[in-house]
């Protein structure tokens, strides 16, 4: 397709899903700036799907900015490190913006930050694969689309991969992060993909971009253009379509059969801002200290896209994009995107290597809790389910606490993306029934 | 620091303005052509018709939830439709004890005593309009309060009775615009198709039921020789097969499934109207193949974009 030419909204795409309204335009314009750094960070050391770290520190140590404070022996973790210069004030369970309390590292700092300390200093031309995998490993990156997978493990693959995707089809509504990154740091990025195809020898590498962000679609097209192993793919602007399975699919029209790694696809796919990351820590040798996120929201006054240390509590946040904390009855903060993005009850949480988003959403905005009714099988939620399940039957199911059948119907298949939910004219919280479903199967086996 | 009033519910948070009670008022819109040209035939009878069935069916829900200690949700608008679709399914000279017990069979029986509305099994209109047909000769009392004192203005032979009985028929092309006789919602085909037009593009029905309904009975009419035509613009078909065969609750949720149980349900309209005593052959057809959903739900299911389509590559 040709980037020139393309109007928004087309692209490939996959069947199932459908378009929300994208709410976009409130920041997608704003360049990325960078946050005030506030006098003491919360880092959770589990911020990861994985083992949780062990803290290296002790409380009245003295840190320095991207000095490893945790880690873990097993192999699916990533390390944590320090986000501010100063001293750990508390080794203690805090609330983590999923919802469960858990470890966390606080850190006091102020004044001179100076240069964070380096993971590896090295010229990325002449490392080798391992090299550079060992450097993503150290700078404790994971999935920043929000799966928090950590990253090395996801490359530390040793059958063939031929393709690498970037994930830059951000389908969320409301966030404009990964947005910006791909128009302000095209050279970066492009970079950080060229390590990630050395480190799984990749052959090939697609950018999906959905075609709500022309301006992401014609920079990277250019600057890919002379290349035969880069592409850019546009696709088109249908919620999930960031989801790692439909995207497999669409770009590359492979199946992704349940439980198969990406990788046994010959495939693997890295959210642009974790592919940015790739590049600072291997060429700058810079640990995950810091990302971008979204602020946004109508009533929001300084929406934008920031970079932000990991380890800022919401309501610093909250206050330097302008809003009170303390103003905020009958309005919905969240943490990630509108559809699968957690509402928080209590603003000390932290923003974690998986936070793609602050959002501050009033009441006309969003669901409330209101008194579901029975399913009329509208069947609308079975048209747009992008997995192709019941979620109605699901819903009912779950309902009646029959969890043997919730498996004959697929219950593990389901990604929790919410589009049935957000369809559902008897406005049943079907996510949630599955969410709950699940975790009473596990707790019985 | 607990900001408790924050509102904190689960994802998704965004909210889209689609209710039950939406649908269920586009529904009834999509109805008022249809009862706007049986009222122009009918005059008071039509109207009179439609307001006893609506209340009645109204009480009825409102008794069969309080009595049964459940949430009242006449604001749904799911009892007052069904009020409509039984007036809808009556000829204007229908007694008053036997549409209102038609009704009180459809909102109390069918739908409330079934578990309410989302757990019915058959479609509550259709099933109080065929059990009349059973009822009605066992409870002659039914007839003692007609809805009208003079006969003459209303009473006239239906289409198919004309046909039935070899008469000379109207023009089809008067059939389908609008031609008195038969029940409420058999006085026009195309101001049914209008309302027909108006849901498919809210998106509250899908093509899949009425257009194989539709063509099945078209095929069939057409191989036994009849006038496909003729028949589809007569009786209780266009009502079938864009108001009845299409509820959501008594029809299949899969498409193949809506395809099969349109195409089963055309049969058996050729079927009764052709070769079987009974009237309301469309209702009868209809209740009929509403046993059958979950079987055509079971049988047509979809697999799991994550089901695995052969031996999983292992590169």
């Amino acid at each position: 397709m040709d980037a020139g030419t393309l109007r928004e909204g087309e692209g490939r795409s996959f069947v199932g899903g459908m378009h929300i309204p994208e709410y976009k335009s409130l920041t997608n314009d704003v360049p990325i700036r960078r946050m005030a750094i506030p006098d003491r960070v919360i880092v959770p050391l589990m911020q990861h799907s994985g083992a949780p770290c062990e803290p290296l520190v002790q409380v009245g140590a003295t840190v320095q900015l991207g000095q490893k404070i945790g880690d873990s022996e097993e192999f699916i973790s990533a390390p944590v490190h320090a986000t501010l210069s100063g001293t750990v004030v508390a080794i203690e369970r805090r609330t983590h913006p999923a919802g469960e309390a858990v470890e966390c590292v606080v850190i006091e700092g102020k004044g001179e930050q100076g240069e964070f300390v380096p993971v590896a200093k090295n010229n990325p031309d002449q490392m080798s694969p391992e090299e550079l995998k060992d450097a993503i490993k150290e700078a404790g990156l994971v999935g920043m689309g929000g799966a928090a997978f950590p990253t090395y493990v996801n490359i530390n693959t040793r059958q063939p991969v031929d393709t690498l995707i970037l994930n830059g089809a951000e389908c969320e509504p409301f966030l404009t992060c990964d947005h910006r990154l791909m128009v302000e740091r095209a050279d970066e990025l492009i970079t950080g993909a060229d390590i990630l195809m050395r480190c799984i020898g990749a052959k090939k590498t697609f950018i999906g971009i959905e075609s709500n962000k022309l301006d992401a679609i014609r920079i990277l097209s250019s600057k890919t253009k002379a290349r035969e192993d880069m592409e850019v793919v546009p696709l088109a602007v249908k919620y999930p379509q960031g989801y790692k399975s439909y995207l497999i699919k669409t770009i590359t029209g492979r199946d992704v059969p349940r439980g198969a790694r990406s990788a046994a696809l010959g495939c693997i796919v890295r959210n642009v801002g974790t592919t940015f990351a790739v590049y600072e820590a291997v060429v700058h040798g810079k640990p995950f200290i810091e990302r971008i996120i979204t602020v946004s929201g109508p009533e929001v006054p300084n929406r934008g896209n920031y970079i932000v240390r990991l380890g800022t509590p919401a309501d610093f946040i909250l206050r330097e994009a302008g809003v009170d904390p303390n103003q905020l009855a009958g309005n919905k903060v969240i943490f990630g995107g509108p559809m699968t993005g957690l509402a928080q009850s209590d603003l000390n949480v932290p923003v974690v290597k998986n936070t793609t988003g602050v959002l501050v959403l009033p009441s006309e905005l969003v669901r409330e809790q209101v008194p579901y009714t029975a399913c009329v099988r509208c069947g609308v939620c079975v048209e747009r389910c992008p997995n192709w399940l019941y979620p109605h039957q699901l819903s009912i199911l779950s309902e009646y606490g029959m969890y043997e059948e919730m498996q004959q119907w697929d219950i593990w298949d389901c990604i929790e993306c919410g589009v049935c939910a957000y369809v559902c004219p008897s406005q049943r919280p079907i996510v949630h029934f599955v969410k709950r479903a699940k975790t009473v199967i596990d707790n019985m086996s | 620091m607990k900001q408790s009033a924050l509102i904190v519910t689960p994802p998704p948070h965004l909210k889209l303005e689609r209710t039950v009670g939406g649908a269920m008022r586009d529904v009834m819109l999509a109805l008022l052509p249809i009862s706007a040209v049986s009222v122009y035939f009918y005059h008071a009878f039509a109207l009179k018709l439609i307001s006893l069935c609506v209340v009645t069916a109204l009480a009825t829900e409102y008794v069969f939830r309080r009595a049964r200690g459940q949430r009242v949700t006449l604001s749904d608008g799911s009892a007052a439709l069904t009020g409509l679709f039984v007036a809808l399914l009556f000829s204007p000279t229908t007694p008053v004890l036997t549409a209102m017990l038609a009704t009180f069979l459809a909102v109390g029986v069918a739908k409330e005593l079934m578990g309410g509305l989302g757990r019915n099994r058959l479609n509550p209109a259709l099933f109080g309009r065929v059990a009349i047909i059973f009822l009605a000769p066992l409870l002659p009392f039914l007839n003692q309060i007609p809805l009208y004192w003079s006969v003459d203005t209303v009473t006239r032979a239906t289409p198919l009775a004309k046909l039935a009985q070899g008469w000379d028929m109207p023009s089809t092309w008067e059939l389908f615009v609008a031609f008195p006789g038969g029940a409420l919602s058999e006085t026009s085909p195309l101001a049914l198709l209008v309302g027909a037009a108006f849901l498919l593009y809210r998106g509250h029905i899908r093509w899949h039921i009425p257009v194989s309904m539709l063509a099945s009975i078209f095929v069939l009419t057409f191989i036994l020789g009849q006038n496909p035509v003729q028949h589809l613009v007569t009786g209780g078909i266009m009502l079938g097969a864009f108001f009845m065969a299409t509820d959501w609750v008594t029809s299949p949720i899969t498409k193949q499934g809506k395809l099969i149980f349109g195409f089963a349900i055309g049969v058996l309209v050729v079927i009764f109207r052709l070769f079987l005593p009974p009237p309301e052959g469309v209702a009868f057809s209809i209740l009929i193949m509403n046993a059958f959903v979950p079987l055509l739900e079971r049988v047509t299911r979809r697999a799991s974009f994550s089901e695995p389509v052969s031996a999983p590559t292992t590169g």
